[in-house]
C-alpha cells in the first residue's frame, strides 16, 4: 500500500515537470505585454487575452503560414499514400525479380533519415528550379516519406485478401479500378496510419521547408516561427500564441486518432 | 507489366528526390565544387582527408557522439522504467501517458525554443520562489550546454519511445508470468527472467531510432543555442549547414555529409545483425 502511495506520488511528480513548459507556453499565450514584463514567468495570466491571438494570426502573419503548412501536409500526405499503397500492393502481388527489386530499393531510404543529404537534395533541387516553389517541397516530402511508406503498407498487405482481387479481375476489372475499387478501400486502416505519421513528421519539419519555401509568401509555419525567434524580438507573448496555434491542428488530430498513431509508431517495433 | 506501372510514380519520385541525390553527394564530396562554377574541379580524396584536420569538423562531431550517446542511455532507461510504472493498474495511467507523450508532437524548433525561455526566465523564477541558487543558464556555458540540450531532447522523446516500450510489454502472454509466480519466482526474477528478453525487440527498435534521431539532430539547436556558446553546441548537420549553405563550400560540404550517411550505414548494419543472431536464437 504504502509502495502504491510512493509510486502515485513519483508519477504526479513527474508528469507535473513534463506539463510544465506546455503550461508555460499557453500562460504566456495569453499575457499581456505589461504582464509580461512585471509580473514573474510563473505567473497565471489574468484574463483570457486574445490580442497575442489576433497579432500572430495578422501582423506576423501566421495565418498564411498556416495555410501552407496544411497545404504542403496534405497534399503530401495523400500522395504518399497512394503511391505507397501502390507500390506495395504491386510488390506484394509479383515474385518477380523486378519487385523483389523495388522493395530493397525503397527501403534504403529507412536507413538514411534525409538529413544527412540534405545538402545534395537542396542542389538538385535547386538545379531542377524546385526551390521556391510549393510543389518542390511536396515533391521532396514525397520522396523522403516513401521509404516509410512502403515498409508500412508491406506489413499490411497480408490483411488484404486476394480472392477479392481475383473475382473483381475475373468480372472484367482493369487493374487500376482493381486497385482503387477494392485494394484502397481495404487498406484504409493501413493508410490511415501512414497519414498520420507522415502528418506529424512533415507538419512539424523545419529543416526541408527552411531549404525550399523560405520567402515570406510560402513559407510554413515552423520557418515563419524560427524568423520570429530570431528576430530578437521581445515579443514572446505574440510567439508563444503562435506556437499554440502550430501545436494545436497536430495535438487534436493526435487525440483523434491516437489509435492509428500508435499502431504505426509499434509497427516496426512488434515485428522486430 | 502493369503492375510495374503501379511502382513507377513512387519510384521515380524517390529516386529523383533521394537516390540521386545520394550519389551526387558523393560526386561532389570528391570535388571542390563552390556551387558557381560550371565545372567540377576533381580533388580526390583531398575533403576527406581535410576533415582528419578540420577542428571544426571533428568538434562536430565529437558534440554529436556525445549527445547521442547520453540520450541513448538517458531516453532508453526512462521510456523503459516510465512504461513498467504505468504498465499497473496504476490511477489515471492512461492521463499520464498522454502528458508524457505529448511533447514528442511539438515540432523540435519549437522544444529549442521554448526551452531556452525555460532556462532563461521560467526556472529562475523558481529559484526566486523558493529562495534556492540553481543555476539554471545551462546555454549559457560551453560546459553546461549540452546538458541542456538532453534535457529538452529527452523531455521531448522520453514519451514516444515509452509507448514503444508500453504496446511490447503488453504483448507479452500473461501465462507467462503466472506460471513463474506459480513457481514462486519473485517480482525481480520475473523481471529479468521474463520482460527483458520478451523485450529484445523493442530494445533493438529504440535503441536504433534514439542513436539515428540524435545523430541527425538540427532543428533543437537552431532555435536554442545556434550551435553555442562558441562552437560548443555544433552537431555535424549543423557543421555541414554552416560549411555548405552559408560557407558555400558545396565539396567539402558534401564529403561531411558522407561521413554522416557512412555511420547511419553502419547502424543500419549493426541492427540487421543483431535481429538476424535473435532469430537464430529463437
Amino acid at each position: 500500500m504504502i509502495g502504491q502511495g510512493v509510486s502515485q506520488l513519483a508519477v504526479i511528480i513527474v508528469a507535473a515537470v513534463f506539463i510544465l513548459p506546455l503550461l508555460i507556453v499557453v500562460g504566456y499565450s495569453f499575457k499581456t505585454q505589461r504582464e509580461l514584463y512585471l509580473g514573474s514567468p510563473l505567473a497565471i495570466p489574468h484574463s483570457l487575452n486574445w490580442d497575442n491571438y489576433a497579432n500572430a494570426l495578422y501582423r506576423l502573419n501566421m495565418g498564411t503560414s498556416f495555410l501552407n503548412t496544411l497545404f504542403y501536409t496534405a497534399a503530401s500526405v495523400l500522395i504518399i499514400a497512394i503511391f505507397a499503397a501502390a507500390a506495395s500492393w504491386a510488390i506484394a502481388r509479383n515474385r518477380g525479380r523486378f519487385f523483389k527489386f523495388s522493395y530493397i530499393y525503397f527501403i534504403i531510404g529507412i536507413l538514411i533519415p534525409y538529413q544527412a543529404l540534405f545538402l545534395p537534395i537542396y542542389i538538385v533541387g535547386y538545379s531542377l528550379h524546385l526551390t521556391n516553389s510549393a510543389h518542390g517541397v511536396i515533391l521532396m516530402y514525397v520522396a523522403t516519406g516513401m521509404s516509410f511508406g512502403v515498409f508500412l503498407m508491406t506489413s499490411f498487405m497480408s490483411t488484404v485478401p486476394v480472392e477479392l482481387e481475383e473475382a473483381a479481375r475475373v468480372d472484367g476489372c482493369s487493374l487500376y479500378r482493381t486497385f482503387f475499387n477494392i485494394v484502397v478501400p481495404l487498406l484504409s486502416p493501413a493508410m490511415a496510419t501512414l497519414i498520420i505519421m507522415e502528418s506529424f513528421l512533415i507538419w512539424n519539419d523545419y529543416l526541408m521547408a527552411s531549404l525550399y519555401v523560405s520567402a515570406g509568401r510560402l513559407r510554413t509555419l515552423t520557418v515563419a516561427i524560427q524568423s520570429l525567434f530570431s528576430q530578437q524580438t521581445n515579443d514572446y507573448t505574440s510567439a508563444m500564441a503562435a506556437i499554440v496555434i502550430s501545436v494545436l491542428p497536430i495535438a487534436t488530430l493526435f487525440v483523434a486518432l491516437q489509435r492509428y498513431f500508435i499502431k504505426g509508431m509499434t509497427v516496426g517495433a512488434l515485428k522486430g | 507489366m502493369q503492375y510495374a506501372s503501379l511502382v513507377a510514380p513512387g519510384m521515380l519520385v524517390f529516386t529523383v528526390g533521394l537516390i540521386v541525390p545520394m550519389i551526387l553527394g558523393l560526386r561532389y564530396s570528391l570535388t571542390s565544387w563552390n556551387g558557381f562554377t560550371r565545372e567540377l574541379p576533381w580533388v580526390g580524396l583531398v575533403n576527406y582527408v581535410r576533415i582528419l584536420h578540420d577542428p571544426y569538423a571533428l568538434d562536430a562531431w565529437w558534440f554529436t557522439i556525445k549527445f547521442t550517446f547520453w540520450n541513448t542511455i538517458i531516453q532508453n532507461f526512462f521510456a523503459l522504467l516510465f512504461a513498467v510504472v504505468l504498465d499497473t493498474e496504476l490511477k489515471g495511467r492512461k492521463v499520464y501517458r498522454t502528458i508524457l507523450f505529448v511533447p514528442c508532437l511539438v515540432s523540435p524548433v519549437i522544444v529549442g525554443f521554448v526551452w531556452l525561455r525555460m532556462f532563461s526566465d521560467v526556472l529562475p523564477a523558481i529559484n526566486a520562489a523558493l529562495g534556492t541558487n540553481i543555476n539554471f543558464l545551462l546555454f549559457g556555458s560551453a560546459h553546461t550546454v549540452l546538458s541542456g540540450l538532453l534535457i529538452a531532447n529527452n523531455w521531448q522523446w522520453i514519451g514516444y519511445w515509452m509507448l514503444i516500450y508500453l504496446a511490447a510489454l503488453q504483448s507479452i502472454p500473461k501465462e507467462l508470468y503466472e506460471a513463474a509466480h506459480v513457481d514462486g519466482a519473485s517480482w525481480l526474477r520475473r523481471f529479468f527472467s521474463i520482460t527483458i528478453p520478451m523485450l529484445a525487440p523493442a530494445f533493438t527498435i529504440c535503441i536504433v531510432g534514439i542513436t539515428i534521431g540524435s545523430l541527425k539532430v538540427y532543428e533543437l539547436i537552431v532555435s536554442s543555442t545556434e550551435g553555442g556558446p562558441g562552437r560548443a553546441s555544433t552537431s555535424i548537420v549543423y557543421q555541414i549547414y554552416n560549411t555548405a549553405i552559408s560557407g558555400r563550400q558545396y565539396g567539402y560540404g558534401s564529403a561531411l555529409s558522407m561521413t554522416l550517411v557512412l555511420v547511419l550505414l553502419i547502424v543500419a548494419v549493426l541492427q540487421v545483425s543483431a535481429l538476424r543472431k535473435r532469430e537464430v536464437q529463437l
